[in-house]
């Protein structure tokens, strides 16, 4: 319910935001830069199980942090972390990362997947994601991130989690999409994504 | 947030305009551009701070002072101990900061100058500064144990600083007996790197319990708790048997003296022989920051935690180990946010703004075995001028976790290495 009614409130706030900083508000690139550390400086990653974060849809970031926040979305650390930050600073820490240039994984040329292990990964992403997921991953809003470029690693962690979580997975039909892959169906798909720049 | 008041309303409108106006640049900007920056030590606090003052405004002269021609991480030497990596995979170079515009000198600081804002080098006379940040480490405090020295650590390694001492360890466990004793010596608080001595003891018994199987490794300690306790204690039964034991200081394990010929150490109730002494003696701020008068009674560097900036001198800024940081630890993540805060309140004051309202991560993990791994995170804020613990945030990956738990904490372990070198030298 929180985000039902928190994103659009949020969206109204930027329509007429020019408003002087409020003594004891922490600035968007305050909170944002805490991330760097582990999610690469401006939300580019070098890998391989954090994912780059810069240029993904402000309201799918905003989303996976709160579920990070509340526990709806299982993490190691991730709910630990965002614990430490209100609705508004993640709704900043979100307006932050969405503005900064895509940047695709950078994957050394004698450690690429498989030729066959992408074309695998391709079919299975026509047959069930690319309703949602279009353009090859690539095309992203508030519940569809963008996977196209993404690190392998971090979408194969991800889909392995989703799987394990069934229904509780969100949105529920991730769960449903997910439930019936193979360990190498989804490390295929992870490649696939990957090496769609 | 159904409950959305007039003042959250600003403050959320606020938190986005700032955004939207990326950093600090403005028109108040121009009278102070082309102030001189310079940034001491290259090392987890120095990079960051040198290169995000550099992002902000461009318009900054930013010089990174380091006596080294490259960086050897300290984080992950550990697993040089057990072999899982060498020191190349964590060695780096400057020339990323350079091509940025950061002017990178290789140059030994003899001396700062407050008065007149120049440091003072061993290879060139002098740079001016406006703004000065120190990020220089830690010194070891010799005289805590009786018969320790700068000379002794030649045969009874720290290994605190990752080079050549770490190679030394690393030769005298592979020159060890199967069935030897390696004896860690750990140090009291407060010190670099907290878990440290708790994961080397964990990446030198992987090392033993493969090539050298009825060997120990002792922990002998200066304190009675120690960092991620009882994740340790688990990991290291169920990775290691009993092979490590833990003596705390209550137990008899605090160090008074050693004969470094002989590798005997003297505790307060009996003594111990090792056949390998990896002593990490106690520690306070580098000699750099206590030959200039930034340090106080305690050893360490006393600032303002809004600004970092000393209080003790004016328009000198110390951040990572050095720097007293409320309830952050001495950790390598804490120098990097450390850096962004000093950065941020740098680039402020150069544009004739107000100090910004700070913000503050650690995140630090442990690879006990190479499928096991764990972590502890703090989120920070600063509260009647200190840091704090964002309450409700933060601690420990929980105990007794599943097999995947601890072996993605792992793969997050080196990709937080990955990313946070990347956000230092690139």
């Amino acid at each position: 319910m929180i985000r039902a009614l928190s994103l659009p409130l949020a969206a109204l706030l930027l329509a007429g935001a020019v408003v002087a900083q409020a003594a004891g508000v922490r600035t968007a690139p305050m909170l944002a830069n805490t991330c760097a550390g582990c999610h690469g400086t401006n939300g580019v990653s070098a890998g391989e199980f954090m994912p780059s974060i810069a240029g993904l849809d402000k309201g799918y970031l905003y989303t996976v942090m709160s579920d990070y926040k509340s526990g709806l979305r299982p993490s190691t650390i991730m709910g630990r972390i965002m614990k430490g930050y209100t609705e508004q600073e993640i709704w900043a820490i979100s307006g932050f990362y969405s503005v900064q240039p895509w940047t695709p994984a950078e994957r050394q040329p004698k450690a690429q997947p498989k030729a066959k292990l992408v074309r695998t990964g391709k079919e299975i992403h026509d047959r069930l994601c690319e309703t949602c997921h279009n353009d090859g991953g690539r095309e992203q809003d508030d519940e569809s991130p963008r996977l196209a470029g993404q690190w392998a690693g971090y979408t194969r962690y991800t889909l392995t989690q989703c799987r394990s979580q069934g229904e509780r997975c969100r949105p529920a039909k991730m769960g449903t999409r997910v439930k019936g892959l193979s360990d190498a169906q989804i490390e295929a798909l992870a490649s696939f994504y990957e090496s769609e720049k | 947030m159904s409950g959305f008041t007039r003042r959250t309303f600003i403050q959320a409108s606020g938190t986005l305009a700032a955004a939207t106006a990326l950093g600090l640049s403005g028109p108040s900007r121009g009278a102070a551009s082309k102030a001189r920056v310079v940034v001491v030590g290259g090392g987890y606090g120095g990079t960051i701070a040198a290169k995000y003052i550099q992002m902000a405004d461009p318009d900054i002269q930013v010089t990174l002072i380091e006596k080294d021609a490259t960086y050897i991480s300290c984080p992950l030497s550990n697993e040089v101990l057990s072999g899982e990596r060498d020191l190349d995979s964590l060695t780096f170079s400057y020339r990323g900061l350079a091509k940025r515009g950061i002017n990178v000198v290789q140059d030994e600081v003899t001396g700062i100058d407050p008065d007149k804002r120049v440091v003072k080098g061993k290879a060139k006379g002098g740079y001016p500064y406006d703004k000065l940040v120190v990020s220089p480490g830690i010194a070891f405090r010799w005289d805590a144990i009786r018969g320790m020295s700068e000379e002794a650590a030649k045969t009874i390694p720290h290994a605190w600083k990752a080079g050549p001492q770490t190679l030394l360890l690393k030769k005298q466990l592979s020159a060890m007996r199967n069935g030897g004793v390696c004896i860690i010596v750990a140090p009291p608080n407060p010190f670099r790197c907290p878990p440290g001595p708790y994961e080397r003891a964990a990446q030198i018994a992987l090392y033993l319990k493969t090539h050298k199987p009825r060997s120990k490794v002792l922990v002998l300690d200066a304190k009675d708790a120690f960092s991620k306790q009882a994740l340790f204690i688990e990991g290291w039964k169920r990775n290691y048997g009993d092979m490590i034991e833990w003596v705390p200081a209550a137990a008899g394990g605090a160090i008074e003296a050693i004969d470094p010929k002989n590798r005997v150490l003297t505790g307060a109730v009996e003594e111990f022989k090792g056949d390998v002494v990896n002593l990490i003696p106690a520690q306070k701020a580098a000699a750099l920051a206590e030959s200039v008068g930034l340090t106080d009674a305690s050893g360490w560097c006393p600032v303002n935690q809004q600004t970092f900036e000393s209080t003790l001198k004016k328009d000198i800024h110390v951040i990572g180990d050095a720097a007293i940081a409320g309830a952050m630890p001495k950790s390598g993540y804490a120098a990097n946010t450390q850096a962004k805060v000093c950065a941020a309140a740098i680039v402020a004051a150069l544009n004739g703004q107000a100090s910004p309202e700070p913000s503050y991560v650690n995140t630090c993990y442990s690879i006990i075995a190479p499928d096991y791994g764990i972590s502890v995170a703090g989120v920070y804020q600063l509260k009647e001028g200190k840091i704090v613990e964002v309450p409700g945030a933060g601690g420990l990956s929980p105990a007794n976790a599943d097999a995947a738990t601890r072996a993605i904490e792992v793969q997050f372990a080196l990709g937080w290495f990955r990313n946070i070198t990347a956000d230092m030298f690139t």
